[in-house]
């Protein structure tokens, strides 16, 4: 629907889509509160209309080159274009969390609060990696490639690493709470658990694998991951996927009382 | 694109039209709720932070703007009202953008309904990271220096649930968890106090507010639910007796949810 453009036109469209949300953001500053929630609600609800029409309304082959199988209907071009306008949204709010962040760690260090020190790493840290990522952009010279390579893929992933690293003890620690003997479903679990445990090493597989095919360990270990655990896991599931549709038909009707929304008359 | 086959065009609009009937006829009728122990849980771990002087966390995980967030930020907002009565602090890490400024003003409005706006401090509605690790170390951070009495985690969570769990366990917070994410109910379950399983985190809301309308949603949740649990019977029936009644039968019924 909106193709990619180029030269002027591109910095046109930059231009009017910046005035357009400019225009839009100040009607909705101006609008009176008592009409901004039937207006939030008439929003949701033609957001909503659009996607149960899309879902439902018959298909007919709408082939195109990147996807010659493609089934739709009148609606199904609009899909990526209005999806994308979350997008949009969601860059604008990119920038109000930085703000906050920028905000309370700048009112920290004003104030030479306790950790202070930790909010003046934290914002030296985000300045010299924007700084140092549009650098990269703009000059992809080997310096700053190998910058910001030291920075992102050296520094960055390496602590998300690290943190991701640090589960495997945590699930040790909760795993000994979990599985001491306190109560007969705190055996169910243990014995459970050793079970499966055992089902998954060598060891045990070969110690069992003279007894009849049935107490095989890993035969054991499949049938309570598809027999017990699986249909259980699903009964969540369909509980949850029942919830989460009446909860989103409030939400898309405007019938969403008593939480962030008014109370009940 | 995907697009609805002819079972989810009866049974999607079926489920719908029973829930916002129900919906509706609860609107003229007391219903009963039967009680959730995790959610009864917020209230007392609301009086332990409070009894203790400590703050509380809430923690709303790390969905964007989706049903299950919301479902976070409307339980969120209720254990935030009955604080700001006792004039308990409230923090809440947020971690994506674009919830931010909605969570931000649902709390804001919650101070102000209570009465409360002075309450309102907006260095506790913190914008941390994006990044799931990142996040997950900003909040086990927050809940060791400010030694949080309660934590709450309701949300969407994923791996960094149990770095949560864990870290608010070892400050001796009371925990309560409510997640949709099913491969995550293990973590809480071991780590948390008190955990709200399934749809239980979908009946939050109802069980809290005891708004006609959300109860009536409620009873409409179960209605549909026997409806998919007596298509589950049948199926397994057919399946069953296929040898006696013929396979026919079975892959006609099995055809209908391909």
């Amino acid at each position: 629907m909106f193709q990619p453009v180029q030269g002027y036109r591109w910095y046109g469209y930059i231009a009017g889509a910046l005035l357009v949300s400019l225009v839009v953001v100040l009607i909705l500053q101006q609008t009176p509160p008592r009409f901004r929630k039937p207006l939030i609600r008439a929003i949701t609800l033609l957001g909503g209309l659009f996607y149960a029409l899309e879902f439902f309304l018959p298909t007919h082959p709408m082939p195109t080159p990147e996807d010659p199988q493609r089934v739709g209907n009148f609606l199904t071009p609009y899909v990526v274009p209005f999806g994308n306008t979350s997008v949009i949204i969601a860059a604008w709010t990119v920038g109000l969390g930085f703000i906050n962040l920028v905000q309370v760690h700048s009112r920290r260090l004003l104030r030479g609060a306790e950790g202070a020190f930790n909010s003046a790493v934290l914002l030296i840290s985000m300045a010299v990696m924007i700084v140092v990522h549009i650098l990269q952009k703009v000059h992809p010279n080997a310096i700053n490639k190998n910058l910001h390579h030291l920075l992102f893929d050296g520094a960055l992933q390496s602590l998300d690493a690290t943190m991701f690293s640090i589960i495997a003890f945590y699930i040790v620690s909760a795993a000994y709470r979990a599985f001491r003997v306190r109560s007969v479903e705190a055996t169910f679990l243990l014995v459970t658990a050793v079970l499966v445990m055992l089902g998954q090493i060598m060891v045990a597989q070969a110690v069992t694998m003279h007894l009849p095919h049935n107490l095989h360990v890993e035969v054991i270990r499949d049938w309570i991951l598809t027999k017990a655990n699986a249909p259980a896991t699903r009964a969540i599931a369909f509980g949850l996927g029942i919830g989460g549709l009446a909860v989103a038909l409030r939400i898309w009707l405007g019938l969403e009382r008593g939480s962030y929304f008014e109370a009940q008359e | 694109m995907e697009h609805a086959s002819l079972t989810v065009q009866i049974l999607l609009p079926l489920i719908s039209v029973i829930i916002v009937a129900t919906i509706l006829m609860a609107r003229r009728r007391q219903l009963f709720i039967r009680r959730i122990q995790g959610l009864t849980a917020i209230d007392e771990a609301i009086g332990r932070a409070t009894e203790m002087g400590r703050p509380m966390l809430c923690c709303p995980g790390l969905g964007g703007i989706d049903v299950p967030t919301l479902q976070a930020l409307s339980i969120i907002t209720y254990i935030v009202r009955a604080s700001a009565r006792f004039g308990t602090r409230v923090i809440v890490p947020v971690s994506d953008p674009t919830t931010f400024p909605i969570i931000e003003e649902a709390i804001r409005d919650a101070y102000v309904a209570e009465g409360r706006p002075e309450q309102f401090n907006s260095n506790d509605i913190r914008f941390l990271s994006n990044r799931q690790f990142a996040y997950a170390a900003s909040v086990a951070g927050l809940i060791w220096r400010e030694q949080v009495a309660s934590c709450f985690l309701f949300g969407l969570f994923y791996a960094e649930s149990l770095i949560f769990a864990e870290t608010g366990q070892q400050v001796g917070a009371i925990q309560v968890a409510g997640t949709p994410s099913t491969t995550q109910i293990p973590f809480f379950i071991a780590a948390c106090d008190y955990v709200i399983i399934g749809d239980e985190f979908y009946a939050a809301s109802a069980y809290l507010s005891r708004e006609p309308t959300l109860l009536g949603s409620l009873v409409g949740q179960d209605i549909c639910k026997g409806i998919l649990i007596l298509l589950v019977l049948i199926g397994a029936a057919l399946v069953s007796l296929a040898p006696l009644i013929g396979p026919p039968a079975g892959q006609w019924f099995f055809k209908l949810f391909q």
